[in-house]
């Protein structure tokens, strides 16, 4: 952040504070390296439910972010990622069960709102307005007075790189920087915990790429607690330290990344390329191993093979595509390339949405 | 559940004003910087201008006497600030809903009732403002009368309060409404209803029946007001009961928006809770 005078820093940027906040709510760990009182999540749900009549758009949503985590929220379209976000942003009331966020029950809505910034999924701006005054206008909405707003609209606008365009009227931003402005208005009152609902939706990779940026740096050097909502798997598997993925309403999976894969037990599969002549030699060794499914020439491609490789809970390593590696190389193949594929959020996010 | 720090900025906060102050600020700035007070601001004069001539100038087709001539610009200055009062107030909730402005309002900490009371007095503005328009034009066709102050102060309350009574309805159509059009169509049929017994041939308005419609309805009775005291010189306290209706409306109308507004200032129109 640039050409933040000391009065703004005072007022907003104060990023010593926010490391401060962080550690307040992880907890204090003793020399062991252990936590020596209970860790408060920035985010707990116990039992959430929203229903329309009858129809269930969220149904028993239980789950715990930990304060600087980066939570990707992951579902096909419908799968209530959407209604589970305005329920914990306080837009719905729960039609069972409880949640809290920052500390605060979910019984105090206002007391959350100050503490949470939300960009929704259709977030609309006043074509008129320019962005500092959009951002001066929310500013004031969270109680700021007048200089200070002024103050926290110029550095967000920094922030995410719309200065040169603060005096311009919304009408005037492309897709992408009304994005980035709807990420700083999220900021306006130092935020706790931050839901970006789909916040890359309709932007080039560019503007992806922008938006993502944003989205790292408000975990990392505001130490907020981030909740994104994203259709981009790659994404969300590079950015977020945890995944939830829902359907139909229900949480069906949430852990790291690589737990969730492995929970999903997606099938994995590789391509191997040996010597044309080494290919029976190849399926013959293959064939029987632990942990290989099925083994067969690829039609067209002498020396390629297909080889799938059987889901397995136990497997927690991914050990059987290096055992059948180790096979082929004690068989005396020579082996000339190999590619694993599966194993990745997208392997489970379709393994899952899909068998539920 | 963890114990609930104190906000850094809770400081600067006690500082930063009322949430509906800021609501009305913004919305203001919005109604008229925006262009679209002034528009409505310039039709109305445009509008008056007609009326003004036309009674001024032809008297002898319309057989109007000057006190009638005040009389009807001033009606139809409180009919048509009216008018603008609540197509302001019907697009304050579903205009917004439809831009998708609204759920980030709802995401602030200002409550629901602030923020419905912001808008409310916003609207409010184009009545005010209206009725400046409306002055000099009232001046210009009483000159001459003595009850030019008489007609600006009963058209200031009487419009006022319907001014009020109009607009709080168009808020509170508007919070159900599950579409802006939904909203402008039903406040402007309402608006149409309140105004029919006014082209009622004289003889429906006739004994007890006719006299209690009249005053029921807050517009007919305040537009009644209004001629009792600019055509036939009635002191205002000569028949101020007439003005209950009006009052009642304009009281229970505005305490309704924010009692409302708390519970069902919605994203979905009174729908999704």
């Amino acid at each position: 952040m640039k050409n933040i005078g000391a009065s703004a820093r005072h007022v907003f940027i104060d990023r010593s504070r926010f490391a401060t906040r962080v550690r307040a709510i992880r907890g204090r760990r003793g020399r062991s390296g252990k936590a020596e009182i209970a860790v408060s999540p920035a985010v707990e749900a116990q039992g959430v439910a929203k229903r329309y009549g009858s129809l269930v758009a969220v149904e028993n949503l239980t789950f715990a972010v930990e304060a600087g985590e980066v939570l990707g929220v992951l579902g096909p379209n419908g799968a209530g990622k959407t209604t589970a976000i305005r329920v914990l942003t306080t837009i719905f009331s729960p039609s069972r069960g409880s949640f809290a966020v920052a500390g605060v029950p979910h019984t105090r809505p206002a007391e959350i709102r100050r503490r949470i910034g939300v960009l929704p999924e259709s977030d609309g701006y006043p074509e008129r307005q320019t962005g500092e005054e959009y951002l001066r206008y929310h500013a004031r909405l969270y109680g700021q007075t007048r200089a200070s707003a002024r103050t926290i609209a110029g550095a967000l606008l920094e922030e995410v790189g719309l200065h040169d365009r603060r005096r311009s009227p919304i009408a005037a931003y492309s897709r992408g920087m009304r994005q980035r402005l709807g990420i700083a208005r999220t900021l306006v009152n130092e935020p706790d915990v931050v839901f970006l609902d789909e916040p890359t939706l309709g932007l080039d990779p560019a503007g992806q790429r922008q938006i993502l940026g944003n989205v790292r740096r408000i975990a990392r050097e505001r130490g907020a607690t981030v909740l994104l909502s994203s259709h981009l798997l790659a994404e969300v598997e590079e950015n977020c330290s945890r995944v939830m993925i829902l359907n139909h309403g229900r949480v069906i999976a949430e852990g790291t990344v690589a737990e969730v894969a492995h929970r999903a037990a997606a099938r994995r599969s590789g391509r191997l390329h040996v010597a044309p002549d080494d290919v029976g030699r190849a399926i013959a060794a293959l064939t029987g191993t632990r942990g290989v499914e099925t083994v067969e020439g690829a039609d067209g491609q002498p020396g390629w093979l297909t080889v799938v490789f059987a889901p397995d809970a136990e497997d927690v390593e991914n050990r059987s595509p290096s055992d059948a590696l180790r096979v082929l190389l004690d068989s005396g193949v020579a082996l000339l390339s190999f590619e694993l594929e599966g194993a990745r959020l997208s392997d489970a996010f379709l393994a899952m949405t899909a068998a539920v | 559940m963890a114990a609930v720090e104190q906000r850094p900025y809770e400081a600067s906060r006690e500082k930063g004003g009322s949430g509906w102050a800021i609501v009305l600020a913004q919305e203001l700035r919005d109604l008229w910087l925006g262009g679209r007070g002034l528009l409505l601001s310039f039709g109305f004069s445009i509008l008056l201008s007609l009326i003004a001539y036309l009674v001024a100038t032809n008297t002898a087709l319309n057989f109007l006497e000057q006190r009638e001539s005040v009389n009807l610009t001033l009606q139809v200055a409180i009919a048509v600030g009216g008018l603008l009062t609540l197509l302001a107030a019907a697009d304050t909730v579903s205009g917004e809903r439809e831009r998708g402005t609204l759920e980030t309002l709802l995401l602030t900490p200002v409550s629901r009732r602030q923020v419905v009371t912001g808008k409310l007095l916003a609207a409010l503005s184009l009545w005010l403002v209206a009725f400046a328009i409306t002055v000099p034009y009232v001046w210009f066709l009483g000159r001459g009368l003595l009850i030019v102050t008489e007609a600006l102060g009963t058209g200031l309350v009487v419009g006022t309060l319907l001014a009020v009574f109009l607009a709080s309805l168009g808020v509170v159509i508007s919070l159900f409404a599950g579409s802006n059009r939904v909203s402008l169509s039903v406040s402007l049929f309402l608006l149409l209803a309140l105004f029919a017994p006014t082209q009622l041939p004289s003889s429906a308005q006739q004994g007890w029946a006719g006299e209690l419609f009249l005053r029921a309805n807050p517009i007919t009775a305040g537009e009644h007001y209004v001629g009792r005291i600019v055509v036939n010189s009635h002191s205002w306290s000569e028949d101020v009961s007439w003005l209950l209706s009006p009052l009642v409306a304009a009281v229970v109308f505005a305490v309704a928006v924010p009692v409302l507004g708390a519970r069902f200032l919605r994203l979905g129109g009174g729908r999704a809770k």
